[in-house]
């Protein structure tokens, strides 16, 4: 087992936080859980995080600019746009500005973590999730 | 959304239904029709043969009345003329009698004078029974001329006995006294009855002429009146149905109602512009109800978005609880189980609020409280708001009168303000809505103000009309604003718009607090 996966989830569904961080915690994801952007700008600030999951439409401050501004703190970092409101502009505008992937919600959380694991592949390390899932 | 067309043969029928629902002005309509048509009938073309008529026997009293007056003035004049042959007569038969008593000659010309008057006199006497004062004063003047012509004869017959000297005779001086009281007396009757006749024929004349006078004053007071009656009735009725035309150009849809008595040519225009109205009413329920499909479809394209949230939470719930069902306390699991609860029941409220938007409901007039009406009008647009990033502020003053409307109908003007509104915004930009009293007494106003791009100055005429739009082509039917403002108007309220280019635009919706029009026309 390597190193595990610094995750930063934001989303202003508190539900969300509260079932994804220990499904995550289970492929060897170290989660931290935010509702509010701004207390979320203000971790990454303090800390690199390897992946950060945004939601797109939060009422203090918009998914893309959450994107934007990890992207220019830390390139490397991964990020993993989740949203209601999936529409094709929007998952293009996301990964114009260089999301790693787009889901729409509802999603599962295999899903997330399928998508994780591919962004851990890609940052070079590699978690426990079979890319097979179970109950799929 | 793509533009739907207004009118889709295949859709006609139901459409048909949806507004025999949602619109029951048709039994009102159909109610003023019958209403006009059971008066009884008099038109205008009856009241101007009628006061023809009227003029015509007016007229022809008058000539009658002239004409008898006339008879009488000619039958004066021949009394006249015989009361002056008459007199002339017994004139002539004095100048003899004179004659007679100063040289002896002339009794026989006398005599045939007297005869002459007497036989002018019997025979005219009939005719002119009534002007000579009765039969006493005819009978008075026959008698005094009989005795007159009793005296003259018997004096003619004593001279044929005895001619000599009759002159000096006492019977002669006698009779010659008496003769000349005879005389004169009959000539007196004559003349007072040529002085009264005279005296009448001038009050005849003086008849005729007043009533020449009264009769053309008489004619010209009849025909006044017939002409301001005539007048007033088409005047009165002309501006009232030009006061229809305006009513109907601005959007009020009532049938026009009987306003008189009676029916005429003008109720044929009525119960056509009633039939107009018909129409106009339904084509704009199908233009209400296009737009409003055309808002729903906007608003479902945001629930279907909306949903997505809770029903994600409750699929990783759901997904969780199944990978760690064994693991799980049972605490966990109530409470994993509790969120779920939670949200399908937020779920629920999101489509109830577009269900309840989009239920076709009969059109009700009911007490509204536009406040709590606006505060879930925003509610159902959460999702637009949202996502356009727009921050709504309701501004109401405290105890805002309540109005008479129709909540549904209501609710898709403001639904349209906003969506116009956030179309026309920024992100991060406000959008105010303000409630407060009307200028006017008994009004509310409430102002939809968004700080967005504006509108041209010379656009803003033609925003409410139907089919205009600054859209791109798909996006907006131009339905939206020529749809609210006819149901504000329905509601006896205006609609205005005020707008600077750049700086934003702000709606005006004024309502009348008391008069709430549908229910008070309709019910007649």
């Amino acid at each position: 087992m390597s190193t595990p996966l610094e995750v930063l989830l934001l989303d202003d569904e508190v539900i969300v936080g509260k079932r994804l961080k220990p499904a995550l915690g289970k492929i060897g994801c170290n989660v931290e859980v935010f509702q509010d952007p701004e207390l979320a700008m203000r971790r990454i600030a303090e800390k690199d995080f390897d992946i950060v999951v945004t939601d797109i439409y939060m009422d203090a401050m918009d998914g893309m600019q959450v994107l934007e501004r990890v992207h220019e703190r830390s390139p490397r970092t991964k990020i993993i746009m989740i949203t209601g409101y999936a529409m094709i502009f929007l998952a293009r505008e996301a990964m114009e500005k260089g999301a790693f992937d787009f889901i729409a919600k509802p999603f599962k959380p295999d899903d997330l973590r399928a998508v994780i694991a591919k962004a851990a592949k890609a940052l070079g390390t590699s978690i426990s999730f079979d890319s097979n899932p179970v109950n799929g | 959304m793509q533009e739907t067309p207004i009118l889709e043969p295949e859709k006609e029928d139901t459409e048909g239904q949806t507004i025999q629902i949602v619109y029951d002005h048709m039994a009102d309509i159909r109610c003023a029709q019958t209403t006009l048509l059971s008066r009884r009938h008099f038109s205008v073309r009856n009241q101007i043969y009628l006061s023809n008529v009227l003029v015509f026997l007016f007229a022809l009293g008058m000539i009658l009345v002239l004409t008898l007056n006339n008879n009488r003035v000619e039958k004066r004049l021949k009394f006249l003329e015989f009361v002056n042959d008459f007199s002339s007569e017994i004139q002539q038969a004095r100048r003899y009698e004179k004659n007679y008593f100063l040289y002896g000659t002339n009794l026989n010309d006398a005599i045939e004078n007297i005869h002459l008057a007497e036989s002018i006199f019997i025979t005219q006497s009939e005719e002119f029974s009534e002007l000579l004062g009765g039969k006493k004063a005819r009978q008075e003047i026959f008698t005094q001329m009989g005795a007159y012509k009793r005296l003259l004869e018997q004096l003619y017959q004593r001279e044929q006995i005895d001619p000599k000297d009759f002159h000096s005779t006492p019977f002669s001086k006698t009779s010659e006294l008496k003769l000349r009281g005879y005389g004169k007396d009959i000539l007196t009757s004559a003349h007072s009855m040529i002085t009264l006749e005279k005296r009448t024929l001038e009050k005849t004349l003086n008849r005729s002429r007043t009533i020449h006078l009264y009769s053309i004053l008489g004619l010209l007071v009849f025909l006044a009146i017939n002409a301001y009656l005539l007048v007033s009735r088409l005047y009165s009725t002309l501006n009232r149905f030009s006061a229809y035309a305006k009513r109907i150009a601005s959007g009020d849809f009532r049938p026009i109602v009987p306003q008189r008595k009676f029916r005429d040519e003008f109720t044929e225009l009525a119960v056509a512009i009633n039939e107009m109205i018909k129409e106009i009413d339904l084509r704009e329920a199908v233009l209400i109800q296009t737009h409003k499909m055309k808002a729903i479809g906007t608003l479902t394209a945001g629930v279907a978005h909306e949903i997505n949230n809770p029903l994600n939470n409750i699929m990783l719930t759901v997904h969780m609880l199944l990978e760690d069902f064994g693991k799980l306390s049972q605490e966990e699991i109530i409470e994993m189980l509790k969120d779920v609860a939670a949200e399908t029941d937020r779920s629920k409220k999101i489509i109830r609020n577009l269900l309840d938007f989009a239920r076709e409901s009969t059109s009700t007039m009911e007490s509204l409280d536009l406040s709590v009406l606006l505060k879930n009008t925003v509610d159902l647009l959460e999702n637009q708001i949202r996502f356009s990033g727009i921050q709504v502020d309701l501004q109401f003053i405290e105890n805002f009168p309540k109005i008479h409307g129709d909540a549904q109908k209501l609710q898709q003007v403001f639904v349209n303000l906003f969506l116009n509104a956030m179309d026309a915004s920024i992100k991060g930009s406000k959008i105010q809505v303000i409630g407060t009293l009307g200028d006017k007494d008994n009004s509310v106003k409430v102002s939809v103000i968004d700080y967005g791009q504006g509108i041209p100055q010379h656009l803003l005429s033609s925003i409410f009309d139907p089919f205009f739009t600054t859209k791109p082509k798909g996006k907006g039917t131009g339905l939206g604003l020529s749809v609210s403002q006819g149901i504000i108007a329905k509601h006896g309220g205006t609609l205005t718009a005020n707008s600077e280019e750049g700086k934003g635009s702000c709606f005006t919706i004024i309502f009348p607090i008391i008069n709430f029009p549908e229910i008070h026309a309709f019910s007649l």
